[in-house]
């Protein structure tokens, strides 16, 4: 085969072998282990700390784009609040499909827990357009900015809404974000009324996240996939009767989503190698001298 | 000119300088939290509305295409299709009409048609469009990205550290010497604590200084160009 079209191959071929690098990890489990890291542990470690007493809001700040990345953390957490019994309430900023997000994830985690009451366990308020102004008005009254639920109930008529106004109330907030309603739940909300932020982000909005994390404003952060598998494997450690609900076929989760990653990862290598390869010989090739 | 400029101009010195002043100032100040949370709870409403003024100039353009038969013509017709038929059965359903009891679910826990378009076309078409990346990224990783010289070798170095380091790969590679499991998790958390969270930080604070002098320039009356206006 020819050099130059070692170095430029068929790109069908290229796409065929990504292809199959995340079609069959997810179809036959390899099972790579998993660790934790110390981001991942700080948000998990805060929340098994919390109990009845205490109130995390999940906020849903993404669309179906990167579901796979962020569901997985969303059902986590709402997993790991239900296990310990934390009243959670969850909102939308995201406009293209956060508040589908929301639904679907609160569908399947409730599913798995048919104690928990709505209402007085868990509140879903909803989405609500415009994330800045909306943020920095539930810091006066959740109700100015959600008066009824997202069954249309009023919050007065919700136990769980009874006791809380304002993010004086809340014990922690984590964003599922892929963009910027991250940064505003940093910079506005932590920042001016010091309500503790955990962030659930996307792994190529990850990197920007870490300054957060080093300055103290965001307690901990669960980086793209890696991050979700990460909780996932901490939560099935913390809860044992877990574990065969992870390990189901057919269920989607992030620990099964990283093996299709980690071949990926491995293929893109092996691309970058190869790649630099032919272009070295090719280059050496040119500059020797012509055998005539 | 008073109507379209003066105006304007007035109403986002005042608008615009009461988040400012509000948060500098205490609850204890006569007036202020007033002020603010009329100022905040307008906000929220406006927000509505601006996403409103998005569908109307989506409108507007996409006939205007079909009209002129530019090229890309029957996507307009498709965008417009979408846009009326789930618009048209979100706002049905998140009004509760006649049978649309509900946005995500009706009354009796099924898929409202909202829920059912959002589930079975949305979702997997947004997704489809996200994945595509990993194809992308693939080829340019074989083709483009080479090392031409110091920048690009210390890019890819990076990269593959970084790439190695966030799967369980960069376990396995020095898993076989003592303590090596984690050598490469630690250097990746290094490259991400150190070297990215420096340059991060140089970026966001470089966008937040941009973003404040743009906003004093709009509330001062420098910056008219979102008027319709030319600077003067």
């Amino acid at each position: 085969m020819k050099l130059e079209r070692l170095i430029s191959p068929d790109r069908r071929i290229l796409y065929l072998l990504i292809a199959l690098g995340t079609a069959i990890p997810i179809l036959v489990r390899i099972g790579f282990p998993v660790s934790a890291t110390p981001p991942v542990e700080a948000v998990f470690d805060a929340i098994a700390q919390f109990d009845a007493d205490d109130v995390v809001l999940l906020s849903f700040d993404y669309g179906p784009n990167v579901a796979p990345e962020c569901s997985p953390m969303g059902e986590a957490i709402l997993r790991h609040c239900f296990e310990r019994r934390i009243p959670v309430i969850l909102i939308a900023f995201f406009p293209v499909g956060g508040i589908t997000m929301a639904g679907e994830v609160i569908e399947r985690v409730l599913s798995e827990y048919p104690a928990v009451r709505p209402g007085e366990d868990y509140v879903f308020l909803g989405y609500k357009d415009g994330a800045q102004a909306a943020m920095k008005q539930m810091g006066v009254a959740f109700a100015n900015v959600f008066p009824v639920d997202n069954d249309r109930r009023p919050l007065a008529e919700l136990p769980l809404m009874q006791r809380v106004t304002n993010y004086s109330d809340i014990s922690l907030v984590v964003t599922l974000t892929t963009n910027v309603i991250g940064d505003w739940w940093i910079n506005l909300v932590n920042a001016q009324f010091k309500v503790p932020i955990a962030i659930g982000a996307t792994a190529v909005s990850a990197p920007k996240f870490y300054a957060f994390l080093d300055s103290g404003q965001a307690i901990g952060m669960l980086g793209g996939l890696k991050g979700a598998s990460e909780y996932e494997h901490l939560l099935v450690a913390a809860y044992p009767h877990l574990r065969p609900l992870y390990e189901r076929p057919g269920f989607y989760t992030a620990m099964k989503g990283m093996d299709a990653q980690t071949v990926d990862h491995a293929l893109i290598m092996l691309f970058i190698v190869l790649g630099n390869l032919f272009y070295l010989l090719a280059k050496r090739r040119k500059a020797r001298p012509s055998a005539v | 000119m008073f109507w379209k400029l003066r105006l304007p101009l007035i109403l986002t010195l005042l608008v615009g300088s009461v988040p400012v002043v509000t948060f500098f100032l205490t609850d204890r100040v006569p007036g202020v939290s007033f002020v603010r949370d009329k100022v905040e709870g307008y906000m929220v409403i406006i927000y509505g509305f601006a996403l409103l003024l998005g569908v109307v100039n989506v409108i507007q353009s996409s006939v205007r295409k079909i009209e002129q038969r530019r090229s890309g013509w029957p996507f307009a017709v498709s965008l417009l299709a979408g846009l009326f038929v789930m618009g048209g059965f979100g706002i049905l359903s998140a009004i509760r009409v006649g049978p649309f009891q509900g946005l995500l679910a009706n009354a009796g826990g099924g898929m409202t048609p909202f829920s059912w378009m959002t589930s079975h076309m949305f979702n997997p078409l947004q997704a489809a469009m996200f994945s595509l990346l990993a194809f992308y990224i693939a080829s340019a990783a074989f083709r483009s990205l080479r090392v031409r010289n110091l920048d690009g070798a210390m890019l890819i170095g990076a990269a593959f550290i970084v790439m190695l380091g966030r799967t369980p790969l960069g376990e396995y590679a020095f898993g076989w010497l003592p303590g090596g499991e984690t050598w490469l998790p630690r250097v990746t958390d290094w490259i991400m604590a150190i070297p990215n969270t420096a340059a991060q930080r140089g970026i966001i604070i470089g966008a937040a200084l941009g973003a404040a002098s743009l906003s004093l320039r709009v509330i001062l009356g420098i910056e008219r160009s979102y008027l319709g206006a030319q600077e003067k």
